[in-house]
């Protein structure tokens, strides 16, 4: 007896649908053969499936069994294909029909448990673009296929479960899409209030993420860079609704929502160790993943001690900052993942940290700085529009004087900020096809980022005394229009260029 | 193969400086780059100090090293990076005259990034120096060999910030060897560069605090010196904000973060004010430091 059963495979950020045709032979000697390009993982599914079942109260049928993945040309891989591979050998043996315009996926154990599988999002799509009614997953998985509104979720605990109502014993009802919503942008690790002092260093974090530029902070050990960054995704705008699915299908893709987890609401921060593989980090491998810099989409990737990333993985992140996308090709297959993220990174002054430290002293020679300072990627460095150092605070100073602590503003207060300058890009940049000042080009530096004639002449000035490169001199104004945006200011005063000014690199110069 | 050397003086030589010639240890022969001119070694000041200096080091080294190579006062130091270089940098830029004096082979630049350096001295008139020929390298020994020519050739040297047993320190024992004059700068007691000038001061050294004390020594009148703009005068009538950070900052230099919380005005303002500040040349920035001129 043949039975068809639905389930979904994903290519990259694209699904693609899968039949899997059970066939349960009275014919030939008892088997168990999976066709249809299955790699390693999914012939494994063999054994899970007939444990499974074995494990469920039910007699695995020992008869011919033949199980085809079609299109037969393209590669399976993974786990998912457990639930109606298993479903389909039930069907023939315990006599009910498949249920009609229904999508099955997930993982057995050996016990007839339904594991959480990623992708459960991606099937959910898959499946209302396709008219299809119905979607089964494990019931941890179920919080994140009920995102998707307008088909019914049916999650299950176990095969067991899944067969008493297939065979109308028992009924479950759809999962609803889950109410409790992450509190928008406040799930970020610090508040800006928790920041003692680095009172410019805070206005550069802001400045960068009101017009989405790139921002490296120098500065001694422990200064507090790192924890800089890590407040940045609460002074961004919270994710809308689009962007919100978008960064969800990417982790539910990757694997990366985890068991009940349903959607992504808080600006993803990753943070990349620097012994990471380009391939970790760009994304790639044989069945291409996506890296941490599509992980960081619409949030920030936070690179900390640039110096130590190697030169060839920083120069592999040229390509995607520009393009906010990454495609990769393979023989097999080319996929694409999004990857439009804010970068902040991090760099110690010196090798032993210390250069420009009232507490202790440098031990480094000039020629160490330098080579030390060369190792970090150019190309990199062009792209980082703020530069900003973070001295070392003196926390005796703070110790006990709480109005300073009182004084220090909360992130909610910069987002608004944030979100206000964010709110005039938009719509500066309608129909543009960009949405930040950062990412101006010269065209519309022409069209939206003219200054003041005094503001011009400031910046003839500076650029004379500082010895601007061309670049160093675009930079400058596209900051300057970012702090005219966010004092609501039309045009990009003196005050602006000046302040631009303190931003400019003084430490780590593209070449 | 001997190599016959063009650019070479002998101890016998007429041309030879007779201060260097006085020391008991004299080289016997000296190699250089650029013009040799006699009234080069009239009167030199020897300028020597810290590799790690700090920015009231450089900032004292360019006004005092400046100001007496304006006065007509050839600079004498050891191109080391730090205040070596800072003094010989200081001269070129008062349109004075420099010798750097290499512990290597008169080939070699060393260290060789300041190899812009190097043309500036010999394209001013300067004079590279050398007892050692051709691509010899440097090496541990042939540093205080260098410091004995730096204090030979001059009739006083100054010392900016020295650590304990530093080079500057070398070089001082030479002066008093050759009982020449010693002249130093006070730092803060606090500070890890002012303890060999400490140690300078109680073994009777006598105190620089600006130009006019070492030209006196040379019965130098001051040559006149563009005056840094008076940061007083400047910003007399520009808002009250400009006044109060000239007043912080000449007390002690500061950050933008300190400023403000002492100010208490917001950070943005004060970054737009010190960056007009400084294209306006009323304050500099070093190290996320803001120094009043």
């Amino acid at each position: 007896m043949l039975t068809k059963v639905f389930s979904v495979a994903n290519s990259g950020m694209d699904a693609i649908g899968i039949d899997v045709e059970v066939n349960v032979s009275n014919r030939g000697l008892p088997g168990f053969d999976i066709v249809g390009l299955a790699t390693k993982a999914v012939d494994e599914s063999r054994e899970r499936v007939r444990a499974a079942i074995a494990n469920s109260k039910m007699e695995f049928p020992q008869r011919k069994i033949t199980v085809n993945l079609a299109p037969a040309d393209f590669p399976k891989e993974g786990s998912s294909y457990d639930f109606p591979i298993a479903v389909g050998i039930l069907a023939s043996t315990a006599g009910f029909s498949v249920p009609e315009k229904s999508v099955f996926s997930g993982e057995l154990s050996l016990d007839g448990g339904l594991r959480h599988t990623r992708g459960a999002l991606l099937i959910a799509l898959y499946a209302k673009e396709r008219g299809f009614q119905n979607v089964f997953v494990p019931a941890e998985s179920a919080n994140e296929a009920a995102i998707v509104q307008g088909i019914k979720v049916y999650g299950f605990e176990c095969l067991e479960q899944a067969l008493a109502f297939l065979l109308g014993r028992e009924s479950v009802l759809p999962t609803r899409r889950s109410k409790e919503r992450g509190r928008r942008g406040e799930d970020a690790e610090f508040d800006m209030s928790e920041i003692l002092g680095q009172e410019l260093a805070k206005r550069a974090a802001e400045i960068a993420a009101a017009g989405g530029h790139n921002m490296l902070m120098v500065g001694t050990p422990g200064a507090g860079k790192t924890m800089l960054a890590r407040a940045l995704p609460g002074i961004l705008p919270p994710l809308n609704d689009e962007e919100s699915l978008e960064v969800t299908k990417l982790y539910s893709v990757s694997g990366n929502i985890p068991p009940e987890g349903a959607l992504i609401t808080a600006r993803p921060f990753r943070a990349p160790h620097h012994t990471i593989s380009q391939i970790g980090l760009i994304g790639g491998g044989q069945r291409p993943r996506p890296g941490e810099i599509s992980l960081a989409h619409r949030g920030v990737l936070f690179l900390d001690e640039l110096n130590e990333f190697p030169r060839s993985v920083l120069e592999a992140l040229r390509q995607p900052m520009e393009d906010g996308h990454l495609t990769i090709s393979r023989s097999m297959e080319r996929v694409w993942y999004p990857a439009r993220f804010m970068l902040a990174a991090s760099a110690n002054p010196c090798p032993c940290g210390y250069l420009g430290s009232s507490r202790r002293a440098c031990a480094c020679t000039p020629r160490e700085v330098r080579n030390y300072r060369k190792r970090v990627s150019g190309p990199l460095l062009d792209r980082v529009d703020l530069h900003v150092e973070v001295p070392e605070v003196d926390v005796e100073k703070f110790a006990g004087n709480q109005s300073a602590a009182k004084n220090a503003e909360p992130s909610s207060a910069v987002r608004e900020r944030v979100a206000m300058a964010r709110e005039i890009q938009a719509q500066r940049f309608g129909g543009e096809k960009i949405f930040t000042n950062a990412e101006m080009k010269n065209a519309h530096l022409k069209q939206h980022a003219r200054l003041t004639q005094e503001g011009e002449r400031i910046l003839a000035r500076a650029a004379s005394r500082y010895q601007f490169s061309a670049r160093a001199y675009v930079k400058t104004i596209k900051i300057a229009r970012t702090i005219a945006d966010l004092g609501e200011s039309e045009a990009i005063q003196v005050s602006h260029v000046a302040e631009a000014l303190q931003f400019r690199p003084k430490t780590y110069e593209p070449e | 193969m001997m190599v016959v050397e063009k650019n070479v003086v002998k101890k016998e030589d007429a041309r030879y400086p007779s201060l260097l010639r006085d020391i008991s240890d004299a080289p016997k022969q000296l190699y250089y780059k650029g013009e040799w001119r006699p009234e080069l070694f009239e009167q030199c000041l020897a300028v020597v100090g810290a590799r790690r200096m700090t920015s009231y080091g450089k900032k004292v080294t360019e006004q005092i090293a400046g100001e007496v190579a304006a006065a007509g006062i050839t600079i004498v130091s050891g191109f080391m990076y730090g205040i070596d270089e800072t003094a010989h940098r200081a001269a070129v830029r008062a349109g004075g005259k420099t010798i750097a004096v290499m512990p290597c082979g008169i080939n070699i630049i060393h260290p060789e990034y300041q190899a812009d350096l190097y043309r500036e001295i010999t394209e001013t008139g300067g004079l590279i120096l050398s007892e050692f020929a051709g691509n010899f390298p440097p090496a541990t020994w042939t540093y205080p060999k260098r410091n004995r020519i730096v204090a030979g050739l001059s009739q006083a040297t100054l010392v900016v910030e020295a650590g304990e047993r530093s080079g500057a320190l070398i070089t001082a024992g030479f002066v008093r060897k050759y009982g020449r004059k010693l002249f130093v700068v006070p730092g803060p007691i606090t500070s890890p560069v002012s303890r060999g000038i400490t140690q300078l001061l109680k073994g009777g050294a006598e105190v620089a605090s600006c130009a006019r004390d070492i030209l006196d020594s040379y019965g130098l009148p001051s040559a006149q010196v563009v005056a840094a703009p008076n940061p007083h005068a400047l910003h007399s009538d520009r808002g009250n904000l400009e006044g109060n950070i000239v007043r912080e900052l000449a007390r002690e230099p500061l950050r933008i973060d300190e400023l403000a919380r002492l100010l208490g005005a917001p950070v943005e303002l004060l970054g737009t004010t010190l960056s007009l500040m400084e294209l306006a040349g009323a304050v500099f920035e070093e190290q996320g430091k803001y120094y009043a001129h």
